[in-house]
């Protein structure tokens, strides 16, 4: 959608020079390529988003003999006073909170190792970007293992700490979250890190020449260099990772005993979403909860976005 | 311009939700005795433990009794995990095949929403008469026969006798012996103390896969003369799951928990198989595994009795005649092969599970009297006494999530009485979402 915009605008910039016809065609042109991508996106995105906001004022079921009726507010009323819908954002909160800073430093670590000129590199940017390939649900189950009572990571913690620290991860009110975090990270963290890297090769490598030049640090010039320099790439990924922090909902389904436990500690929103939806099969109140979704998720990035660019602007 | 184009989006979207509303669909199958040549019949079938003999049974539908009817069978194979979602996914689109499997209890809600047809018409005497009446309990809904399967489960406690014997305890085979609640834990109590660190293993890794707490567990409470709903009116979740008995019952199993009589931690059978658990809360489908570890020595127990006699699950796998069968005959034809003898000797044979017709069961080795699985034949034909079928309401789907998260929560060690009245809030808000689901005319 924003190319089309900006082919647009760049169509009526030329055309104040031009003959108007030639504007008007190749704004034809132009409608033309791209509505193959506007029509999916009408048909897959706009559509269903807009098709939700309607069922979120009706009782629609997902199959029923009743008929669907208007019921105004009471969805939103239904899951804006649901203790459940706020023990999932609750966690999805805390979650977020961890994942999107954790990540986005290790993506970051892990960029500037595999941009260094050693042999192997690709080898380790290969090993880095595999959890990313991998199917989540899939690994979820193998990682619900390696986190059982008995299971790998309690051996390694037995070894590590002396018998010290070990906890049933998965049974634990406190340290069932966290579990997922790293399993989230692990699996994330390569596609931040292929992201990252692009945006350190675009750095100039005078700046860093100059910069040494100048008797700056490594450290000095990794702040004054490497962070201005991919601004706009960490801009992206800490926006990206937050999006998708907010979505979890395969491991909180797959690796506790029962979805979100124990004991409602690993809840998120999405679950709430698809058990309402799907296992209660009460659509109209699903689609009230993801409008709510949506929002909260918006006017989040909403305000990162301008947090992050009225700091820009101050540098 | 952005007018006209808004015009048409909303009356897109107007027509997509006109074809989500649906039209109104007959409740009962069609059956006028006549299958119109060349027919073909769909069948959707999840993969679970007995998949492989189901289709093997279907294709040699296809080239013994399907030539000479005009049918022939194409499967559909569905991941078990998703196979309720996607069956619920294809009614909303009207896009239900001839036949569906479904797990017993979610009958009434699909029969309910009108995705499968009453096949009392359709159905022979004959095929009716021969089928284990607990099949035809767990199959009725609304004073009509909405399925049938080829099976039906046991439920019990699976025992390694010598370590039984090693305590002195008492070994009841019969549903009228078993043990009371104070004797089981007793028993537990005296494995526990001869070294058996966990003695009752209990599957609670099977907790997610959706129906294994309430089937195995329910049991639990209708035997302390609780329930998960009032079973008269279906109307409401109160008083029965929030009852005094309920709490009770659920605060004892609790303490099981909390005194480490019971592996929490277990993610295998291995501590069945290795006998480090000697008692197993469990159903048919690992007898197989069961007596190659433990051969002889591998003994079939009732469920303890917690105040009004042991109580045990039933009802499993079985076939529906989806609404979008073309021709009801031909589907009940298929219907007909599936719990004919060889069928069911063929399927039960390899899974244990206790074979759902009469006639099979008379030709079952296993489960005949003095058999290692009569004890499953003995309660089935005790029911609704022994074997109960799980609630028959279409408010079921929202009792079993929520009577699963509450029982794991209950594990985790939260207030029972506050768990149990916050799943009745969960179950009553459903019906009242439901305008207590009526019946269907």
């Amino acid at each position: 959608m924003t190319t089309a915009t900006e082919e647009g605008r760049r169509n009526s910039r030329r055309g104040k020079r031009q003959e108007s016809t030639t504007a008007k065609a190749e704004s034809k042109v132009a409608w033309a390529f791209s509505s193959p991508a506007l029509i999916l996106l009408l048909a897959f995105t706009v559509a269903p988003f807009l098709l939700a906001f309607i069922l979120s004022f009706t009782n629609q079921r997902l199959i029923s003999p009743l008929p669907t009726r208007f019921v105004g507010l009471d969805n939103y009323i239904d899951t804006l006073s649901s203790a459940n819908f706020w023990k999932g954002f609750f966690n999805n909160v805390w979650f977020v909170a961890v994942v999107v800073p954790v990540q986005t430093a290790f993506a970051l670590w892990l960029a500037i190792l595999v941009n260094r000129k050693i042999p192997g590199r690709v080898f380790f940017r290969t090993v880095f970007f595999l959890p990313v390939v991998t199917v989540m649900a899939a690994a979820a189950v193998i990682w619900s293992l390696l986190f059982n009572a008995n299971g790998l990571i309690n051996a390694i913690m037995e070894t590590v700490t002396f018998g010290n620290f070990t906890v049933d991860w998965l049974n634990s009110t406190t340290w069932a979250l966290p579990a997922m975090m790293l399993v989230g990270i692990w699996q994330g963290v390569g596609f931040q890190m292929v992201i990252l890297l692009a945006a350190l090769q675009d750095v100039p490598e005078v700046l860093y020449e100059a910069a040494s030049i100048d008797g700056a640090s490594r450290w000095q010039q990794f702040r004054n260099v490497t962070l201005p320099g991919i601004r706009n790439g960490l801009i992206f990924v800490v926006t990206v990772t937050m999006i998708l922090a907010f979505r979890l909902f395969d491991q909180v389904y797959i690796m506790p005993r029962v979805p979100g436990g124990p004991l409602d500690s690993t809840r998120t929103m999405m679950l709430d979403l698809v058990e309402t939806g799907f296992g209660a099969q009460a659509i109209g109140r699903g689609a009230s909860i993801a409008i709510v979704f949506f929002v909260i998720v918006l006017s989040l990035t909403l305000v990162q976005r301008r947090f992050i660019r009225e700091e820009g602007e101050v540098t | 311009m952005k007018a006209r184009y808004l015009v048409v989006l909303i009356a897109a979207l107007a027509l997509v939700a006109g074809a989500c509303g649906g039209g109104s669909l007959d409740a009962a199958a069609d059956c006028d005795g006549e299958i119109p040549s060349g027919s073909t019949v769909e069948v959707w079938m999840h993969e679970g433990s007995e998949f492989t003999e189901l289709d093997a049974a279907m294709q040699s539908f296809n080239t013994t009794t399907g030539p000479g009817l005009g049918i022939t069978v194409e499967v559909v194979s569905i991941p078990e995990s998703g196979y309720t979602d996607a069956v619920k996914a294809a009614a909303a689109a009207n896009d239900l095949p001839d036949i569906i499997e479904f797990d017993g209890p979610t009958m009434a809600n699909f029969a309910w929403a009108g995705s499968i047809l009453a096949m009392e018409e359709c159905i022979s005497d004959e095929t009716k008469d021969n089928l284990l009446p607990s099949l035809i309990e767990q199959g009725t809904y609304a004073d009509n026969l909405w399925g049938v399967g080829t099976f039906d489960s046991g439920l019990g406690l699976w025992a390694w006798r010598s370590a039984l014997q090693e305590v002195g305890a008492t070994i009841p085979t019969d549903p009228d012996d078993a043990w009371t609640a104070e004797e089981f834990e007793q028993v537990l109590r005296d494995l526990k103390a001869a070294g058996y660190e966990f003695p009752l293993d209990i599957k609670p890794w099977y907790g997610s896969q959706g129906e294994w707490f309430a089937y195995a567990f329910a049991p639990m409470l209708w035997s302390a003369g609780a329930s998960l709903i009032d079973r008269g009116s279906y109307d409401s979740a109160d008083g029965a799951l929030n009852s005094d008995e309920a709490v009770e019952v659920l605060t004892l199993f609790q303490s099981w928990v909390n005194d480490g009589l019971i592996d929490m931690q277990a993610a295998d059978d291995s501590n069945f198989l290795e006998k480090r658990s000697p008692i197993s809360w469990v159903g048919h489908w690992m007898f197989s595994a069961y007596s190659e570890a433990a051969g002889d020595d591998l003994v079939l127990l009732p469920l303890p009795d917690f105040g009004d006699g042991t109580r045990t699950g039933m009802g499993s796998w079985a076939w529906a005649i989806a609404n979008g069968a073309a021709d009801a005959d031909a589907a009940m034809a298929v219907i007909d092969f599936m719990v004919s003898d060889d069928v069911v000797l063929a399927i039960t044979g390899a899974n244990g599970a206790v074979p759902g017709t009469k006639s099979a069961i008379a030709k079952s080795p296993n489960h005949a009297p003095g058999g290692p699985l009569e004890l499953y034949v003995t309660q089935l034909e005790g029911a609704p006494d022994i074997a109960q079928p799980r609630a028959l309401t279409p408010a079921y789907p929202t009792m079993t999530q929520t009577f699963t998260a509450t029982l794991d929560d209950i594990m985790q060690g939260k207030d029972v009485k506050t768990a149990l009245d916050e799943a009745v809030a969960t179950i009553d808000a459903d019906i009242d979402a439901n305008e207590g689901y009526p019946e269907p005319e």
